[in-house]
C-alpha cells in the first residue's frame, strides 16, 4: 500500500512542461490549414513565437516583457496593414485572431491561460470550415478536435505519475473515446436542431468570392468561365435522364443591350432592389404557362457561388426550396448561395410560355441601343422583307450562320468598343456562344421580334457511378429566346448551327481541334479513361457528403424529418426525441460501465443478511456497523440453546470473508454456511 | 430590522442544508461513494463552453455552414457526456478513516484516510481534504489502495472532531465537478499548547513536594547526552552547534541521578488562568518525560501517581487535554 502519493492542490500552479508542448502542438495543428488562405508572413511569426516559448520553458530565454509584447503587436499590425486585406473582411478578422492566438503562447503560464488557448482553438477550428468544407477538411477537423480535447485534459490534470508516452497515449485514447461516445448525441442534435436563416450579413472569405455566371454578359465572360473546371451544380433525376441536347440549364435572361454588354435591366440593381423590382413588376404568373409534354423531376445541389442564381430546366411548374420565381420563368435563390443549396423541381420543357406577352415584357424584349451597328440593322430589315413569316425570317437568319464561314472558338479576336455586332457578323466571324446569342437577338429585335439572351449552363457530365449529372463552369453557355404569337417563347441556340458538337457532346469535344479546352490548366486528366473513372468515384462520394451533410439546411431538415415521421406533431416529436435521448443515456451508462444503483452483494453477504433476519425475528437485531463477532456473541448469550449453531455459523462466515486461502474452495464453504443457516431456522 | 433578517434567513437556509446533508450522508467511518452520496454540478468552465457553443451556433447560422454546426453540437454533446465521466471518476471510491494522531494545540492534526476502488475503475485527480486548509490530489491508477494524510490546523485543546472532509474531482475536462462529503465519527485529541511560564518561574515554588531545594527541572547539572528534538523541548536545551552542522534539531538532555518523586500540581501554580496552568503543566510533563524522571500529575478531578512511561505520558496529556470537558 502506498502512502502520501499526493500533491497539494494549487490553483495558480504553473503549466507543466509537457502541458506547454501540448499547447504548441495544438496551435500548430489549428493554424496550419489557414496557411493556404491567409498571408504567408503569418508562418514565420508563428514559428518564431513557438520557438521563443520553448526557450522560455527550457530556461534559455526570459519571458517577454511588456515592451516586447507591444513591439510584437505593433509588428503584427504593420504586417496586417501591408498585406492589403480589406478592412471589414473575414480574412482580416481571422488574421487578427490568428495573431492573437500565436502571441498568446508567449504568456501562457498557468492552466487557466491554457484553457483560453484551447477554447480559441475550438473556435478557429470551426472558422476553418468557412474556408473549406471538403471531406478532407472535415477529417482534419475531427482529428484536431481529438487533440484539442486531450490538451484540455492534460493542462488541467497533468498525470505526472505516468511516463510521458504513457500519459500521451492515455489522454489521446480518453479524448478519442469521449468524442466517439458523443457522436450519437451530436448527430441527433445535428438532425433536429432548428436551422435558422442568417441573423445578419457577414463578410465572406475572399477565397470564395463570386463564381460562375454573373448578371451581365460581355463576349469575353463565358470564354473565361470555360477555362474553369470548377463544379457549378449536380443534378439527380427522378426518372430517366433527358437527352444531352435538351439539358439547357437556364439561369438569367438578359434584356438590355448597351452596344457592348448585355445585362438584365438598364439599371444595375443590387440584389435586394432586384428582388423588390421582380416582386412588384415582374412576378411569376402561373396562368401565363400552358403545361404540355412530359415532366422531368430532379434535385439540383448548387455549389456555393456567392450569387443568387439557380439553374433549372425551363419552365418549372413546381419547385421546393427557399426560392423566388420571376415572370421570365427563372428560379432564383432569395439569398446569395453561401452554402451548398438543394432545390427540387419539376419541369415541362415542352410547355408554352407567355401566351399573351405583356406590354412591359415586349418593350424590354425589343430594346436596342440607338444608332449602333447599321450594317446588322440593314441586313435584318432586308431579310425580314424577303421572308413570308417570322418563322421564315428566323430560319433565314440561322441559315446565314450556317452558310457564312463562321468559326466557333474560345480565342476570338477583340471587337473594339463600338458596333461590336457589325464587326462580329461581317468582319471577324469568329466567336463563342455569347457572340452568336447576342448577334442573333440583335437581329431579331432589329426586325421587330421580341427576343432575349439567356445565360446558364448546357449539358453536363454524367457520373455513372453515382447516377447523377455534374455541371461544371466550363459548361457555361448563352443562347436566345424569341417570342412568337402562337408559340410563346421559343428557345433557339444559334451556336448549334456553327458547332453542333458543343451541344451534342460537350465543350471538350467541340474544342478538340482547337485544343483550347481548359488550356490554362497544367494537368488535365479529362482525357485519361481510368483517371476519369477514379475522379468520378471520388466525385460521387463528395456529392453524397455535399448533399447529405453540407446541404443539410432548413428544407433538407424538413424533408428528412417528414420522410421519416410523416406529418410532425408535437406529441410524436416529444416521444421520439425523449426515446432517443433515453436510448443514448442508456448507451452511455453501459459504455462507461457505471454500476446500477443497488450495491451488489457477494453470496456470503446475502446469506449473512438472511442470518440477521432470522435472528431479528427472535428479537435480536444487529446494530448498524456492529462487528459480526460481537453480534454473534451477543446473540449466543441471548439464545443459549442456539449458541453453538450461531457461533459455528459466525466462524464460517468470518472465515469466508476474512481468512480465505487462495486455493480453498469457496463454493464448498458457502454450502456449509447455508446448511448452518438452515439449522438455525 | 432588515439587516438582521438577512443573516437569519441565510443562517436558517444553511442549517437546513446541513440537516439535510447529515440525513443524506450520516456520520460514518467508511463510505463507498455511490449515486446517493455524489453531487455533481457544472463548473464555471462549462459556462464558458456553453458561450463558445452559442458563438459557434451563431457562426453556423450566419454562414449556413453545416460543419460549424457539427463542431458546435459535438462540443455540446461533450459537455453533457463529461458529466457522466466525472461522476464515474468518483463513483465506487471507498473512503475509510484510519485515525487521527494527537497533536498540541496550534499544530496540525493529521488525519489518515485510506482510499480504495475496484482495480478496473481507476480514479484520477481526486481532491481530498478541506478546501480552505489542505486539499490534496491523488490518483488511484497504479494501485487501487492508497493512504493519505490530511493536515488540519487546531486552535484549542480538547477533543477534536474533524469537520466534514470534501472529496471532489474535476476530471477529465474540468467542465463539471463531482463531490461528496465524508462526515467521520472519529475524533482526535488536541493537547494543550506546551508553554512554560518563564516570566513567572522564579516566583513559583516549583516541585513543591521536593524538599532538597536544589533545582531539578531540566536536571541542569549533569549533561546526559543528545537526542532528537521533540516538541516541547525548551529552546535553551537545543544543541545549536549540532543544528549548525546537520540542520536538524537536537536537544541536550540532563540527568539528575538523585531525582526524587516529582509532582506536577495544579494547586501549586499561582496563575489564575486555567488554560495557562494547563499549558504550563503540559510543558512540564514533556520535560519530565524527556528527562526520564518519574512524575505524577494532580489536577482537579484527576490524580495520576508518579511513574515514567510512554503510556503514562499519554495519560497525563489526555487528562490535560480533556480537563474541564464533559468526558
Amino acid at each position: 500500500m502506498k502512502t502520501t502519493a499526493k500533491t497539494t492542490v494549487n490553483a495558480k500552479a504553473a503549466l507543466s512542461y509537457s502541458g506547454t508542448v501540448w499547447l504548441l502542438v495544438l496551435q500548430l495543428l489549428v493554424m496550419l490549414p489557414f496557411v493556404q488562405y491567409l498571408p504567408q508572413w503569418l508562418i514565420p511569426v508563428l514559428v518564431f513565437t513557438a520557438i521563443w516559448r520553448i526557450r522560455v520553458v527550457k530556461g534559455y530565454s526570459n519571458r517577454p516583457g511588456l515592451r516586447v509584447k507591444i513591439t510584437l503587436i505593433a509588428i503584427g499590425m504593420i504586417g496586417l496593414q501591408f498585406s492589403g486585406l480589406p478592412f471589414p473582411s473575414l480574412d482580416f478578422m481571422v488574421t487578427i485572431l490568428l495573431l492573437g492566438f500565436a502571441f498568446k503562447t508567449l504568456e501562457t503560464d498557468n492552466p487557466r491561460d491554457g484553457i483560453v488557448v484551447v477554447f480559441l482553438g475550438y473556435f478557429l477550428l470551426a472558422v476553418h470550415f468557412l474556408y473549406s468544407q471538403s471531406i478532407l477538411a472535415g477529417l482534419y477537423g475531427a482529428l484536431s478536435l481529438v487533440v484539442l480535447t486531450a490538451v484540455l485534459v492534460v493542462i488541467q490534470h497533468p498525470l505526472t505519475f505516468m511516463h510521458n508516452r504513457q500519459s500521451t497515449q492515455h489522454t489521446l485514447r480518453l479524448s478519442a473515446s469521449m468524442l466517439l461516445q458523443c457522436l450519437p448525441l451530436m448527430l441527433l442534435i445535428f438532425i433536429v436542431a432548428p436551422r435558422l436563416p442568417p441573423l445578419f450579413m457577414l463578410p465572406l472569405p475572399s477565397s470564395q468570392a463570386k463564381t460562375g455566371i454573373s448578371d451581365s454578359m460581355t463576349p469575353g465572360d463565358i470564354a473565361n468561365l470555360s477555362q474553369s473546371d470548377g463544379l457549378a451544380f449536380r443534378v439527380t433525376f427522378k426518372g430517366d435522364r433527358p437527352p444531352q441536347n435538351q439539358l439547357y440549364w437556364r439561369g438569367l435572361t438578359l434584356n438590355h443591350f448597351d452596344g457592348r454588354r448585355w445585362q438584365q435591366f438598364a439599371d444595375d440593381y443590387e440584389l435586394r432592389q432586384l428582388q423588390r423590382h421582380f416582386e412588384q413588376h415582374y412576378r411569376w404568373q402561373p396562368n401565363q404557362l400552358e403545361v404540355r409534354g412530359t415532366a422531368i423531376a430532379y434535385e439540383a445541389l448548387y455549389e456555393r457561388s456567392g450569387q443568387p442564381w439557380l439553374f433549372t430546366l425551363t419552365p418549372v411548374s413546381e419547385v421546393y426550396g427557399d426560392v423566388l420565381r420571376v415572370g421570365d420563368y427563372r428560379v432564383m435563390a432569395r439569398r446569395e448561395l453561401q452554402a451548398p443549396t438543394l432545390v427540387k423541381a419539376v419541369s415541362y420543357p415542352d410547355s408554352l410560355r407567355d401566351i399573351n406577352l405583356q406590354p412591359m415584357v415586349r418593350q424590354l424584349a425589343l430594346q436596342l441601343p440607338p444608332d449602333t451597328d447599321p450594317r446588322t440593322r440593314t441586313l435584318a430589315r432586308q431579310l425580314r422583307a424577303d421572308s413570308d413569316s417570322e418563322q421564315d425570317f428566323i430560319q433565314r437568319v440561322l441559315a446565314r450562320y450556317r452558310t457564312q464561314p463562321f468559326h466557333y472558338t474560345l480565342r476570338p479576336p477583340t471587337l473594339g468598343s463600338t458596333d461590336t455586332i457589325d464587326r462580329f457578323l461581317f468582319d471577324s466571324q469568329r466567336g463563342f456562344c455569347a457572340h452568336y446569342a447576342g448577334s442573333f437577338v440583335f437581329m431579331m429585335r432589329a426586325a421587330g421580334i421580341p427576343a432575349r439572351v439567356v445565360t446558364g449552363y448546357q449539358g453536363g457530365e454524367w457520373n455513372a457511378a453515382g447516377h447523377y449529372l455534374s455541371v461544371h463552369q466550363f459548361d457555361a453557355h448563352a443562347w436566345a429566346e424569341v417570342w412568337l404569337a402562337d408559340s410563346g417563347w421559343l428557345r433557339i441556340d444559334p451556336t448549334t448551327l456553327v458547332a453542333p458538337d458543343r451541344v451534342e457532346r460537350g465543350l471538350e469535344a467541340a474544342m478538340q481541334m482547337e485544343g483550347s479546352f481548359l488550356e490554362n490548366q497544367l494537368f488535365t486528366p479529362h482525357n485519361i479513361e481510368w483517371l476519369k473513372q477514379l475522379r468520378q468515384q471520388i466525385d460521387s462520394v463528395q456529392y453524397g457528403w455535399r448533399r447529405f451533410v453540407l446541404g443539410y439546411d432548413q428544407d433538407a431538415q424538413h424533408n428528412f424529418l417528414q420522410n421519416l415521421f410523416g406529418e410532425l406533431t408535437v406529441k410524436k416529436a416529444v416521444f421520439t426525441l425523449g426515446g432517443l435521448l433515453l436510448a443514448i443515456g442508456f448507451l452511455w451508462v453501459i459504455l462507461l460501465g457505471i454500476k446500477p444503483l443497488r450495491q451488489r452483494h457477494s453470496p456470503e453477504q446475502l446469506i449473512y443478511q438472511r442470518f440477521c433476519k432470522a435472528l431479528a425475528k427472535q428479537g435480536i437485531t444487529r446494530e448498524h456497523g456492529q462487528a459480526p463477532g460481537d453480534f454473534a456473541r451477543r446473540a449466543a448469550a441471548a439464545l443459549p440453546e442456539q449458541a453453538s449453531a450461531i457461533l459455528d455459523f459466525n466462524r464460517s462466515y468470518e472465515r469466508l470473508c476474512y481468512a480465505l486461502d487462495k486455493n480453498e474452495d469457496k463454493t464448498a464453504l458457502l454450502g456449509t454456511l447455508k446448511q448452518q443457516l438452515k439449522q438455525l431456522q | 430590522m432588515e439587516t438582521h433578517a438577512k443573516p437569519t434567513l441565510l443562517f436558517r437556509v444553511k442549517s437546513q442544508l446541513d440537516q439535510w446533508l447529515k440525513h443524506r450522508l450520516p456520520q460514518t467511518r467508511e463510505v463507498t461513494l455511490r449515486q446517493r452520496q455524489i453531487f455533481i454540478v457544472p463548473t464555471q468552465l462549462a459556462l464558458g463552453m456553453l458561450l463558445l457553443t452559442l458563438l459557434l451556433f451563431i457562426l453556423g447560422i450566419n454562414f449556413q455552414n453545416s460543419l460549424v454546426y457539427a463542431v458546435c453540437f459535438w462540443l455540446l454533446a461533450l459537455l453533457v457526456l463529461n458529466i457522466l465521466h466525472t461522476y464515474r471518476n468518483l463513483a465506487g471510491l471507498t473512503l475509510k478513516v484510519i485515525g487521527i494522531e494527537p497533536c498540541f494545540a496550534g499544530e496540525n492534526a493529521l488525519l489518515t484516510l485510506e482510499l480504495s476502488c475496484e482495480a478496473d475503475k481507476k480514479k484520477y485527480a481526486v481532491q481530498l481534504g478541506w478546501p480552505e486548509h489542505d486539499l490534496s490530489e491523488v490518483n488511484l491508477a497504479e494501485s487501487n489502495h492508497l493512504r493519505v494524510q490530511l493536515a488540519y490546523p487546531t486552535q484549542r485543546r480538547g477533543r477534536w472532531t474533524p469537520p466534514r472532509i470534501t472529496v471532489r474531482t474535476h476530471y477529465p475536462l474540468g467542465l463539471a465537478v463531482a463531490w461528496s462529503y465524508l462526515l467521520s465519527d472519529i475524533s482526535g485529541l488536541v493537547y494543550p499548547k506546551p508553554q512554560e511560564q518563564t516570566a513567572l518561574q522564579p516566583n513559583i515554588p516549583n516541585h513543591s513536594e521536593h524538599s532538597s531545594g536544589h533545582e531539578i527541572p531540566g536536571g541542569s547539572h549533569d549533561f546526559g547526552g543528545i537526542r532528537d528534538y521533540q516538541p516541547g523541548d525548551a529552546p535553551r536545551r537545543i544543541h545549536w552547534a549540532k543544528y549548525a552542522q546537520t540542520g536538524e534539531l537536537h536537544s541536550k538532555t540532563f540527568i539528575d541521578y538523585s531525582s526524587p518523586e516529582c509532582w506536577l500540581d495544579w494547586d501549586a501554580l499561582p496563575f489564575p488562568d486555567a488554560e495557562a496552568r494547563l499549558s504550563h503543566l503540559c510543558s512540564q510533563v514533556l520535560t519530565c518525560h524527556a528527562e526520564q524522571q518519574e512524575y505524577g500529575l494532580n489536577i482537579p478531578g484527576t490524580r495520576l501517581e508518579p511513574q515514567w512511561s510512554e503510556a503514562h505520558k499519554n495519560r497525563c496529556l489526555t487528562a490535560l487535554a480533556l480537563f474541564g470537558t464533559l468526558e
